[in-house]
Parts: structure tokens; sequence; C-alpha cells
């Protein structure tokens, strides 16, 4: 059946190009029904239902983590070494050890380049898959999923722990599609998301009538911009998640058991992973974990390695004791096979160690890594040069790498969405399909 | 006669015309992208050959083509061999593919300098570098328009170099281009592309009406030059206005604007019964002559000069609110307020001024600091490699940095005898510099220098910058968007209006005030937000009033005047305003969950409204929900009284709005309170209809 509710789907009518494609995924078990489903017009056959992704905010240095030249000068390869992961042939830093030993399940991309070496343009190609520009602000990925995917659950389809990225929000879509902030530190005994327990006296009744009377406000204000104004507000999304205790749960980190917290590590990063699985578990498309910190102009010893002078829990072994949990928790639980998980930052930074001992900003090459929704793993895709300056081989554009997660859930790229003014705006543009990973 | 032409002559006529390397070879290897930031432009080049960025430097790409590696690129005996040929046109692995094709008119180019010599000809200069035509007006979605570049050379006659430009759309969704310069038009709106040819480049405007067909404005009242040229782009684009908002509405909005509060029921009835004609005039100068205007403007500065205790300490950031707060209220005209804040030195904690050195912990921060604030310019780009769509060079970075870089930043701010900056790219020191103008001497003048020609009349960037900024705090929108990025690339809304604004802004010597009363005088100002359903989708041309969310703190500070209960801020006294709060430190996590900025980088905008972090917090969260049922507060109080439902609820109205019930609003609550039953009922539904009235669009937004 095809149906007219969502006015932001076109489903006016099918070609016969799209027919006969409909034809042909029927070939891969989606049935024509389920391709002239509203919102499935924009699916091709994937195997991720839901990603996550890892955000290593200020550019995390690809010579350190995923992309070490061992063979470089002192100034270059830095302070760190590689070790054998359990994929032959492929290395990575010494710090990461329980990622190594999970490489068969992890794919590296170690030619990802981008022009832009400022934090917030950065952040924001790389998470839309746009550069940015004066004329649009382009919807991040979590914002497009919750688009497309839209449906009325009681969770929210966006979710980001525990502030979301200022360059990754809705952009031109409406501002339902904006990330849920669930704020504070997961890490903390005291940790609740914040105003998810009703206010005394506030019935679902009450909460109801509520929303009746800011809806006749509006009504009066702006008579003709009523259902606009309801998309933006928030408010049936907030409604439905109060509505469901089950939904509310699934916020609740305390419902783990300790051993399951004790294997993500007790820092914020591992204890925001374990409550992005609980959430993608419970049904959330998509969520975004942010680690700050990765800015290492200086000191990579104590930023990356350290944490503390003397310490073991700087940003790197911290990344790998979390990144490794979930990827296993995902696996016990049946959930990494339709599960992508992404974990990258917005460059990389500078070959030469600067006099401070740091790295600076560099985004002409740097990494990226994937794993789970259907990601090949065990293998290196791309190469940098001898001194991680430039691709050697095979350079991934911004434009590829959002292209291929949209393949991965799911969503063609030429899939057009709406701006507020109605102007159709594709998904993806220029980006090419990443093949080697799937 | 010219020596090289004397040359050419003397050789024989076999020899294949002469090329001139800086304006024929070096637009090929840009057009074809050789020498773009992600590619050998880039600050360390790429595959061992580097060359400036779009070709900035001439002298370093010949050398780079025909001397670096001990001359290969360049095969004298035989041309076709040379790697500058065979490597864009991928004969031999290129790491970035084919860029043109053997026989493509590029490759030519190439192949005919090789033969000529590889001269580093420098046969003429680039005088002026113009697009043809400069504006197009399209009829329907899917006309098309040739453009033509053309060069103007110090001699000869102009040259087509459509060939060589490159062309770019800022919105590529909304223009399509092809290889030869042919733009068609696949959306609706006023749409630029950027044409560039050597260092030069030129935005090309193309309209495609919005609306269906020609508008009348000529009954418009136009009030000053605003309305001139705001009318004169909206009948381009054939958008019919909205209509002048009434009294209640205008009296609403421009409190809002001016001093960050909502006006006082007796303010209400006052500007209701005023009759005279010039009412709105007068209205405006109490605004700007009021206390609460000093409070908001010194709060809209110290979010700009990112004022906060954590880096001044609350000693400096007091003083430094303080010394703001004087500013405003002494109408300091900008550009001294701006040389006072650039040359500013002494003890923090009683000299506010001096706090501006100390925001930037080094002289590059506060190089890109001053760029930003007082020059609309990005210059940050330029720290690592010449800014790709401006003018700004590394030198410029550097040399601005320079210029402060023998600041000393403790509590004390002194000019020291130490410090420099060193240049990423001489590693020498830098010499300071006055961005795009000239180098200086590290002398101790050198900030007063800058001062004094950042706020020269003839200074195309600082009037422009302020009257950019000034326009959105009222209007909702930059006519430049981001307010921080003006540059050629990146064209206003209404270039000649920005243009008549910082003139008017320096012929009135640089008054706040002036420009704040000339934007809300004007018709353009006083127009209602109704849309119609014609000007409905128009976000950038003012055919209607824009819609402005209120900021966190006015948000706040409303909230408090309409329930009676305050909001509590740290330690301050209980009554203290949001819009007085200068200082970030200070605790205030509603503030925070309704998006008030955290002054850590630059804050041009507080997020939008909205969404359901937010909404969840006004449903479940404190913020609403304690003010509601406050026993003291507005609400529970007029409930112990004896009036009627009616009149409490058209005193929320004009409290909150600004306007009294209409008919159809009086009938709506009419039917929903006259079946409670009993006072607890009644409680309820008029807690119920006051959190609808504080979450409505028309009480959270400036309409």
């Amino acid at each position: 059946m095809i149906s007219f509710k969502d006015p932001y789907h076109r489903c006016d009518g099918v070609t016969r190009r799209e027919a006969l494609r409909a034809g042909v995924l029927t070939a891969f078990g989606v049935t024509l029904a389920d391709w002239l489903r509203p919102g499935v017009r924009a699916a091709i056959p994937s195997s991720a239902r839901r990603a996550i992704l890892l955000w290593l905010d200020g550019g995390p240095s690809h010579l350190d983590t995923f992309d070490l030249k061992p063979e470089a000068p002192q100034e270059v390869r830095g302070p760190f070494r590689p070790i054998a992961t359990q994929t032959p042939g492929i290395q990575i830093s010494e710090y990461l050890p329980l990622t190594a030993k999970r490489m068969n399940r992890l794919a590296i991309i170690r030619s990802m380049t981008s022009p832009l070496g400022e934090h917030n343009l950065g952040s924001h190609y790389l998470l839309t898959g746009y550069k940015p520009t004066p004329a649009l602000h382009y919807p991040s990925y979590g914002s497009v999923l919750a688009e497309v995917r839209g449906g009325k659950h009681a969770l929210p389809p966006y979710i980001a722990i525990p502030e979301a990225v200022p360059s990754a929000q809705e952009g031109y879509l409406p501002r339902e599609c904006r990330p849920f902030a669930v704020g504070g530190d997961p890490s903390r005994p005291d940790f609740r998301v914040r105003d998810l327990e009703t206010y005394p006296e506030v019935t679902p009744r009450r909460l109801q009538r509520r929303n009746e009377f800011r809806l006749a406000f509006d009504r009066f204000h702006h008579p003709a911009e009523e259902r606009e104004a309801s998309r933006e507000a928030g408010f049936d999304q907030a409604q439905r998640l109060l509505a469901s205790n089950e939904a509310r749960k699934a916020f609740d980190l305390t419902q783990e058991k300790s051993t399951v917290r004790a294997r993500y590590g007790s820092r914020t990063l591992g204890q925001a992973c374990l409550l992005a699985r609980r959430l993608l578990e419970a049904g959330v498309p998509f969520v975004t974990v942010t680690d700050r910190g990765w800015d290492t102009h200086d000191n990579l010893v104590l930023r990356l390695k350290e944490g503390y002078t003397g310490g073991s829990v700087g940003k790197v072994p911290t990344l790998d004791q979390a990144f490794a949990a979930l990827l296993d928790d995902l696996a016990e639980r049946g959930m990494l096979e339709t599960t992508l998980v992404l974990v990258m930052g917005e460059f990389g930074r500078t070959p030469k160690l600067n006099p401070g001992g740091g790295r600076d900003h560099w985004p002409r090459v740097f990494s990226a890594v994937l794993a789970g929704g259907g990601i090949k793993g065990g293998q290196v895709v791309g190469k940098s040069d001898r001194r991680g300056e430039s691709p050697a081989e095979r350079p991934i554009t911004p434009e590829d790498l959002a292209c291929t997660i949209y393949h991965t859930l799911g969503i063609q790229a030429s899939h057009e969405l709406h701006t507020r003014d109605g102007r159709p705006v594709p998904v993806n543009q220029q980006g090419r399909l990443i093949k080697e990973l799937l | 006669m010219h020596p090289v032409l004397l040359f050419v002559l003397a050789v024989p006529a076999v020899t294949p015309p002469p090329v001139d390397f800086q304006t024929e070879v070096i637009p090929v290897l840009t057009r074809a992208g050789c020498n773009s930031g992600a590619c050998h432009g880039a600050a360390a080049g790429r595959g061992g050959l580097h060359l400036s960025l779009w070709g900035a430097d001439p002298e370093g790409d010949y050398d780079a083509l025909v001397h670096d590696q001990e001359g290969r690129r360049v095969h004298w005996i035989d041309p076709e061999r040379s790697l500058l040929v065979r490597k864009p046109t991928a004969d031999l692995k290129h790491g970035g593919g084919r860029r043109f094709d053997p026989d493509s008119p590029s490759a030519t180019v190439l192949l005919n300098w090789i033969r000529a010599g590889a001269e580093k000809r420098s046969l003429r200069r680039l005088v002026r570098f113009e697009v043809e035509p400069q504006t197009f007006q399209a009829k329907a979605v899917g006309d098309a328009v040739p453009l033509r570049a053309i060069a103007h050379f110090d001699q000869g006659k102009p040259v087509d170099v459509t060939a060589l430009a490159v062309f770019s759309a800022v919105d590529p969704t909304s223009i399509e281009l092809n290889a030869t310069g042919r733009a068609t038009i696949r959306q609706r709106g006023q749409h630029t592309i950027l044409v560039r040819f050597l260092d030069r480049i030129v935005p090309v405007r193309i309209t495609l009406p919005l609306g269906e067909r020609p508008v009348a404005l000529g009954a418009v009242p136009r009030t000053n030059f605003i309305d001139d040229e705001i009318l004169a782009t909206l009948k381009i684009l054939q958008l019919p206005v909205s209509a002048p908002a009434d009294d209640l509405v205008f009296l609403r909005r421009v409190s809002l604007d001016l001093t960050g509060s909502l006006p006082t029921p007796a303010q209400i009835e006052a500007f209701q019964k005023d009759r005279r004609a010039d009412k709105r005039a007068r209205l405006i100068e109490a605004l700007l002559d009021s206390a609460e205007f000093n409070d908001f403007w010194t709060l809209k500065w110290a979010k700009l000069l990112r004022v906060d205790s954590r880096t001044l300490g609350p000693e400096g950031a007091k003083a430094y609110q303080r010394w703001l707060h004087q500013q405003i209220a002494r109408n300091t005209p900008l550009d001294r307020l701006a040389r006072e804040l650039i040359c500013a030195t002494g003890d923090g904690h009683t000299q506010g001024a001096a706090n501006f050195a100390r925001t930037s912990a080094t002289a590059g921060a506060q190089a890109e600091m001053v760029s930003q604030l007082f020059m609309g310019a990005r210059l940050r780009c330029a720290n690592c490699h010449n800014h790709p769509l401006d003018r700004w060079t590394q030198d410029d970075y550097h040399g601005l940095s320079a210029l402060f870089a023998r600041l000393e930043r403790g509590r004390v701010v002194r000019y020291s005898t130490r410090g420099e900056v060193i240049h990423p790219r001489t590693g020498e020191p830098a010499q300071p510099r006055i961005p795009g103008e000239r180098f200086l001497e590290g002398n101790g003048e050198e900030r007063a220098l800058l001062a004094r020609w950042l706020t020269d009349p003839n200074n195309p960037y600082f009037a422009r910058a302020m009257v950019n900024r000034l326009w959105k705090e009222m209007m909702g929108r930059g006519l430049v968007e981001p307010v921080d990025d003006l540059r050629s690339t990146n064209p206003a809304t209404h270039p000649a209006l920005l243009d008549r604004l910082a003139r008017d802004l320096v012929e009135h010597r640089y008054d706040l005030r002036h420009t704040l009363r000339v934007i809300a005088l004007s018709s353009t100002y006083q127009r209602s937000s109704s849309t119609t359903a014609s000007n409905r989708g128009d976000d950038r041309f003012y055919s209607h009033a824009l819609e402005k969310p209120l900021s966190a703190e006015v948000f706040s500070d409303a909230l408090t005047t309409v329930t009676g209960v305050s909001e509590s801020f740290g330690t301050l006294p209980l009554g203290t305003r949001a819009i007085a709060l200068h200082d970030i430190s200070i605790p205030a996590p509603a503030l925070d969950l309704l998006g008030r900025c955290s002054r850590q980088g630059e804050c041009d905008e507080d997020s939008p409204r909205g969404g359901l972090t937010q909404m969840l917090h006004l449903i479940n969260g404190r913020l609403l929900n304690d003010r509601l049922t406050a026993k003291e507060g507005r609400l529970q109080q007029v409930l112990r009284s004896q009036r009627s439902d009616v009149a409490i609820v058209q005193e929320f109205y004009l409290l909150a709005l600004s306007r009294p019930l209409r008919p159809a609003e009086q009938a709506f609550w009419n039917r929903h309170f006259q079946d409670a039953r009993g006072a607890d009922e009644r409680r309820q539904l008029f807690e119920d209809f006051l959190w609808g009235l504080l979450t409505s669009r028309e009480f959270g937004t400036n309409h």
C-alpha cells in the first residue's frame, strides 16, 4: 500500500525504473510490498539496522592509533610502537592491545582525506558528508536516519551521549531529528539521564492538556504553520518516551550487572558506550558517543597513553577497553552483524611532532575504523604514504564514507530529503561506495 | 620596446607562439585543481611537488616545476615526455588520476610552453578580471546562461579566459555548471557562482524569482535607505511583503530587541493611548536611553569578548564587565571602543579593557579574535596556509600575531621587549604586519597603528563587520552569514545595503545607537512576521519579519516577569536578572539547557530552541514547574484572590504576549475553564494554561 500520510516522503507513484528495481530486490528477500511501504522507498538491501558512532572529538592522531610508521624518522613515528593484530600483516598501536585481538571484526581505512583542518569545518564535513557552506546546514547521519526511518517509537531515534556535537545536528531537517542529549557523566554513581522523571501532580492526562493548550496558543498565533511547529517542538516525542516505562528503563545504567559495567571500564567513555549499547538494544537506530580531548597539540605520551603522569588511562587505552567491550557485547547479543560501529574524528594529526611533543591538525590523511553491520573485518583499506602525510593509495573522501555509511544502513545516496522551504536535497552527493568494506 | 617582445620577434617563425607562464600555464594548473589545498597546493605539497595555493607565488611555482628534482618535470628535448604533461594526463601513474586529456587545450598549453623553452616569461600582468554577465535573471527552472570570463591585461586586448577560469557554485544543488562555464538554474532564489582566475575571484549572481508574478511594492512605506534597498531586491524576486506590524507587536519586538525585556502592562497601556504620529520613534529613543539597554548590550559585548572568570579571575571579569557597561552607558563610539581594547595595558583587576589581551592565551589567539570580531574575517585559515577563499596569507596571520607577541598576559598586561611569533614557512620570527597592508617595525607602536588603520573611515572591514552584527541582532539574520566571514567569495544578500549601513555608521561617528535607531525606524524592521502564502518560504529577503527565538537569558528573565518567581544564580541576590549576568562561570543550569553561549569559542548565536532535550526539561524540569506551583508566585497568588477566570487569563496575556485577549481566544478559554470543579481542579487548569502559554511560540520568540 502506498500511504500519503507523511508529507515529507513523496509517495507519488513508482516509476518504471523503480518498479524494475523493486523486482530485482525481491531476489534479495525484500518484497515489493516492503519496497512500496513509506520510508522503505529509500531503502536498499543492507545489513545494518542501527549504528553507533564513537566520535573522537578534536581529531585523533592516526600515527599513534591505527596507522603507525615504525620505519619513519623519530620525529614522525613518535613515542609509540606498533603491535601485531590478530590479522597477519596488520599492525596498530601498542596501546590498543584489546582492539588488536579483535582485528578480524574491524576494517581500518587509512586513506581518509579532507582539505578542512579546522575543528568546526572538519567536523561538519565528516559528520554530514557535505562540506560546510553558508547556503545550507546539512543534517548529520543520525538526523537523516531519524528522518528516513521516521516512525513513532517511544525512544528517540537519535541520541547523543553525553552532549551533541554542535556540527552533528539536524541541519535543514525538522528539529524532531535533532539528537537527544542525555547530559551528565555516565561514569558517576549518581548518574541519571535528566528530566525523565515526571513532576509531582503532572499526570499523563494533564500533560496531554498542557500540550493542547500549547497548540491552541500556536494556532491562534500562526494558524497556517501548526503542523510544522509540532514537529519542531519535540513534544510528541517527549510524550511517547514518558509514556513508556520500558523506554525509560533503557536509559538506566543501574540495570546492568556490575560485571558488565566493569568490562567497559569505569571511565566516562566506557560507561557511555555501555549506555549506547542499552539504547541500541532497545531499538534506537543511531547513537553518538562523543569522547573529547583528542586535540593533542602537546605531550602525546601524557594525553594519549598516561592520562596523568605515570598513569595508564590516557585516551588510547581508555578507547581500547571501551571499544573492545562494545564489540564483544554486541557480538554476544547477536547484534554486531546488524549494528554498524564507527570510530573516527574530524581529521588526523601532523606527521611531524611539534616542539611540545604533540601533533597539530592534519586533514590530508587520517584513519577511520568501521566494524559490524556487515562490514568485512580483518582488513585495511587504502594506505597513507611513508610519513603518513598523504594518501598513497585509494584516497577516500568524507563523501565516500558518508555514501557507504548510508548504504550500510539501507539508505540510497540519491534519496531526497526536503528543506523547510520544500527544496529537495539528496542524502549524499559525489560519494562513491567503498566496495571493499562490504 | 619591451625586451621580451624584441626577443620574440627575433626567433624563427616555426617556433610555437610564446606562452606566458603566469597568465597561461598557472591557470591551467589551477583549473585542473593541481594547486588546490587538497593537492600540490597543500602546505607540504604532495608526491614531492609543492605548488603555491591557487598559484599565489608564480616565482616559486616556476622553480618547483622547472628546477626542482634536477628539472625532470620538464623535458626540453622531447616535450611530450615531460612529467608535467604525462602525470596530469595519467600517461604515467599519478596519485591525482587523470586531470585532463592528452589532446585537451590544457595539455596543449603546457606542451607549447615547454616547446617554446619553458621560460619564466611575464608577457603581461592581469589588471582586471570580470565575468559576463555579472548578474542574470532566469525565468524558469532549467534556464541556462553561458558565462564568459574576461581578463584585462596591462597590454593587448581583453582575452576570453573562460576555458582557463574555475567556476564553482556556492550551492551546487541550485546551480549546475558545466566545463564550458554554462550555468543552469535548478532552484528558485538568489544564487552565487564564484569564478576564479589567477588570484582574482568574481561572484556572479543568478536569480530566479521566488514568486510567480511581478509584485506591486509602490504603496509599501519607505522610511529610509534600508527600505529602498530591501524593496529593490524583493521586486526582483517577486516577493510580496507582509503588512506592517501593529503597535503592540512593534512595542514588544523593539523592547525585546533593544532591552531584552518585555514591556510592562503600564508601558503597553501608555503606548496604546499615545496618539502622536511619531510615537514609535519616541519609544525607540526611550528604549535607547534606558538602563536595561545598557545591561542588555553589555551582555552582548561580554559574549563577543568572552568575558569569563575562569580565564580572567572573578576580579578581572568584574572589572571588564564594569568597563563595558560604562562604555555602553556613555555611548562610546565603536571605533574608540575597538581602539581601547586593542591598545589597553595595565592591571586587569582595575583596567577593564586590559582583559581583552588576557582573554587570549597566545598572540595567535588574539590575532584570530581581533580579525574575527573587528574585521569580520577568519584569519585562522591562514595559520597553516594562505586562505583558500580569501586574500589572507600566512604573512598576514603571523604578522598580526607578531603584533601582539610582546604582550605579557598575566594579571598585569604590559608591553615587553621580548616575545616573538615564528613564521612556520621561514622558521624565523614573523614581522608585525597589518593584514593585507604593510609590515611594521616592532617598536611598541604597532598596536596603535593597527587600531588606527582599522578604525580609519576608509577601512573596508571594521564598519561593515559592525553593522552586519547589529543588523543580525535586530533582524534575526546577518546580511552576511556567518557574521564573522565577510569576504568577496561569501557575498551579502544585499551588498549595497551593507555598504550603505557601513557608510552611515562612519558618517555618524560610529554611534552604536544611531545604527540601531536607523534599523528600528525602517519599515522593513516594522513589518509583521505573519506570512502570506507567497512569502512564507522567505528566510533572508525580509518580505516579513523573521521570528527570533528569545535567547536563554531573555527567555529566563521573561519567565520571571510573567510568573513572578526569580531564578537563582549561584550566590547572587535573588532577583538578579539573567541579562545582568555577565560572567558565564556563574552556575545557571537552566540557561545552559536553554542554549546559553559557553563563551569558550566564538558565539554568534545561542543554539536554536526546540528539540526533545529542551522539551523534556520544560515538561519535567523545575524551570517551569516550580514557578507555576510556587506559593508566592503570581499564579498561586491570583488564584487565591477573588479575581475572575477571564481577568486572570487577560493579565497573563498582557504580561507574556503584550496584547489583550481576542474574542476567539476568550471563547476558547471560557469553554475550558467553565467546567472546573473545585479549587484544586481550577488551580491545575490554570497551571496547565500557563504552561501552554510559556511554551508557546508566541511567548518564546520575538516576532
